[in-house]
């Protein structure tokens, strides 16, 4: 469970290559630098000669396999032949794969690495590359940028969190179930609502703000007398749904609030979850914000909606031509995951759901992630023009997280167009997700290494201020057809699920949680899930909120 | 496939059988190279934490489909956690707080529909599109159409059931409702 604290794990040179370095030190590969050719799609290769073919010294084959070029005396061997060049010249161990640049070991008979000979390509794929995306790329390598900012932020919703325990600790706990379970009412086809505000109420960093009472609904009223703040209801929610009082609540006056604020979403029938979702958040935000970030800075807006649920996501665009890669970095308050849907045969009928076989192991929420930040080739028909090259181009376009928000919230595309039939249909199909989650893999800084072949670049390895580790706390399911359904959210409260479906709230085994079809799901940093946990204990909270009357009853 | 016997190709076809077979060759390799390198360097991704989520989840459908466990009860004739139960439309009774009439609960949303004016016909002007609630976060780069981020249109939705106004109690008490 510790998080590693190096991202390359250094690996233990063989004897040959040990030995090689001791004598040979690093002129071989300064010598071998300037033959490096990097090629726009990340590789690098080793081209010594302009007009003849590398040939095996050996058997003068052509292409036989891989062709190695030895360290040593630059001769070339096929992969046939790599053994007998060791082993006829003493010590003449080491050899590169000049298509790959990948260190070899002739007697070991395998590929083998070494830090120095990594910095070696790099440094010459960064000066082979297009000048403007050459300074972007080294920022990214060397994690240039400035933590600072996001640092604070965690340490101040830390402080309001441990405000907030000092203030719970006046109670007397009670051994029954966790503050801040009960249900809402249904108002009518308000189950998307419903859905989201559970998750919402148990999002740790974002229930900490609302009942330490933050957001002042005195202040607010004040500035604003008529106005609807979506806020202000969000903290009178909190405050009935942590009360202990436990009959189900009616969030009328929020639904109120919410359709004045998003006019074109109010009609009692049919909505998206998602979309109350963005739409909620946006709401906090334009009142929030307004007040906080006098100067319109928009990555880095600090009202409670951002600063819990905000992430920036970068996209890299590359000229397959040239190389040259243009980065724009965007915020976002989710992440919306198509389904890999290209492994399966549809068989569409009208309105009716695609079965796959069930055997696949292709539909998980990794696989989802992956397909994200999956270099995708943008067609033809859509080339853009580059700079470098001063016309238009084939593209390569990659997706990666540039920072995670505390709060991850992930939004599965459970519908599918057919542009043939002009129909959309819901895929029902089941999606594993994990419990834990390590978001390592498609942060900037590891698909920008990928791209350029996963070397060691031996820079320090800096452990991320915000933790890639994520721990799920709450998942909103949708069963049903694409236009009639129902939400449910299962909460994940100290290790136990609760199934929250409108006003009944239940107990269920981890198992109908990971059998279920999820639509959202929520994941918050690992550190904080498990503070949120200790905070949990149930004390309730008694209608007066004088610490010293002692709880008679509480649920 | 099966491989065109050597014996019956002409010149040409064995040369350009034997490129395709360097070419394919060197793309295994090309993907077996950076597996090896990422598997050395311990990039991989904790693959035994992964196997244990699908093992589970492969194990939890495989119990939630056995009809023999009682599981997920999805009619609303439990009894929740705390001992209570709940009529299908929620019955307690409240103010509009736009009209100032007293409401209950479970049809507080279409009242409100048409107490605060909206509805149908305001819903036709009105597009249904999400592009009101980007504003500021208009997600990714504006470029490809097949973009896995691209802006949400209408259709990214799922939504949730139509509300009927007679409720209908079956015998064996589920309730048909949103």
């Amino acid at each position: 469970m510790e998080t590693r604290s190096s991202v390359f794990a250094n690996p233990k040179p063989c004897k040959h290559l040990a030995d090689y370095k001791l004598r040979h030190g690093l002129s071989g590969y300064k010598f071998l630098q300037k033959w490096l050719k990097t090629f726009p799609n990340g590789k690098t290769s080793i081209k010594m000669c302009e007009t003849k073919m590398p040939k095996c010294s050996f058997c003068s084959g052509i292409r036989q396999g891989r062709l190695f070029l030895c360290l040593i005396c630059s001769s070339m061997s096929c992969s046939d032949h790599t053994l007998l060049h060791s082993q006829s010249e003493n010590g003449h161990d080491i050899a590169v794969d000049i298509e790959r640049s990948e260190l070899y070991c002739c007697s070991c008979s395998d590929q083998v690495y070494d830090l120095d000979f990594d910095k070696v390509v790099v440094a010459k794929n960064i000066v082979d590359m297009p000048s403007k995306t050459r300074d972007s790329v080294v920022d990214d390598l060397m994690r240039r940028s400035s933590k600072r900012r996001r640092l604070n932020s965690v340490v101040d919703l830390d402080l309001i969190r441990s405000k907030f325990f000092v203030w719970m600790r006046g109670r007397r706990a009670k051994s029954c179930y966790p503050l801040g379970l009960r249900g809402l009412n249904n108002l009518g086809s308000t189950c998307f609502m419903n859905s989201i505000l559970q998750a919402l109420l148990h999002a740790p960093p974002f229930r900490n703000y609302f009942l330490s009472e933050r957001h002042d609904r005195e202040t607010c009223r004040k500035r604003s007398s008529d106005q609807s703040c979506l806020a202000c209801d969000i903290g009178v929610i909190f405050s009935a749904v942590y009360s202990g009082d436990r009959t189900p609540y009616s969030p009328a006056q929020f639904l109120y609030s919410w359709w004045q604020h998003s006019a074109n979403l109010a009609s009692y029938e049919q909505q998206d979850a998602h979309e109350f979702f963005i739409s909620v958040l946006d709401g906090i935000h334009e009142r929030e914000g307004k007040e906080i970030n006098p100067n319109k800075d928009n990555g880095d807006c600090q009202c409670i909606a951002h600063r819990v649920f905000s992430g920036m996501l970068r996209s890299d665009l590359t000229c397959t031509t040239c190389g040259f890669t243009s980065t724009t970095y965007d915020p976002c308050v989710d992440i919306s995951l198509n389904m890999d849907t290209s492994s399966f045969s549809s068989v569409d009928v009208a309105n009716k759901s695609v079965r796959p076989n069930e055997d696949t192991g292709r539909s998980t929420l990794l696989a989802c992630l992956d397909l994200f930040t999956r270099p995708e080739r943008l067609g033809s028909d859509q080339k853009l023009y580059c700079q470098n090259c001063q016309e238009k181009r084939d593209s390569l376009k990659q997706m990666s997280i540039k920072r995670l928000p505390l709060v991850l919230s992930l939004h599965i595309k459970r519908f599918e167009h057919s542009s043939l039939r002009r129909t959309s249909r819901k895929i029902d199909w089941h999606l594993q997700f994990p419990f834990s989650l390590d978001m390592t893999p498609y942060l900037s800084p590891s698909i920008v290494r990928n791209r350029f072949g996963n070397r060691i670049f031996g820079f320090e390895s800096d452990e991320a201020d915000i933790s890639a580790e994520f721990e799920i706390f709450a998942v909103v399911t949708h069963s049903g057809m694409l236009d009639s359904g129902h939400y449910v959210t299962y909460l994940r409260l100290q290790n136990q699920w609760y199934k929250c479906d409108d006003a009944w709230i239940t107990e269920v085994d981890e198992r109908i949680v990971r059998a279920s079809q999820c639509y959202m799901i929520f994941y918050v940093q690992r550190m904080l899930y498990y503070k949120a946990n200790e905070d949990l204990s149930c004390t309730p909270m008694p209608s007066r909120r004088d610490p010293f009357v002692p709880i008679a009853g509480c649920c | 496939m099966s491989v065109p016997n050597e014996d019956n190709m002409s010149p040409h076809m064995q040369l350009s059988s034997h490129f395709f077979g360097d070419l394919l060759d060197s793309i295994i390799v090309d993907v077996a190279s950076e597996c090896h390198r990422v598997a050395r360097l311990g990039l991989d991704r904790n693959l035994e934490e992964e196997e244990e989520e699908l093992r589970l989840s492969a194990q939890a459908r495989v119990t939630v489909a056995d009809p023999s466990n009682s599981g997920d009860t999805t009619g609303k004739y439990v009894v929740d956690i705390f001992g209570q139960t709940h009529p299908c439309v929620a019955n307690e009774v409240f103010d509009c707080m736009n009209c100032g009439r007293p409401i209950v609960a479970g049809r507080f949303a279409p009242h409100l529909e048409k107490c605060m004016g909206k509805g149908r016909k305001a819903r036709a002007k009105a597009t249904r599109s999400s592009t009101a609630t980007q504003n500021r976060y208009s997600r990714g780069s504006p470029v490809s159409a097949n973009s896995p981020h691209s802006n949400s249109t209408s259709t990214n939705r799922l939504l949730n059931g139509t509300y009927s106004h007679t409720v209908e109690e079956y015998s064996n008490g589920t309730c048909e409702g949103p």
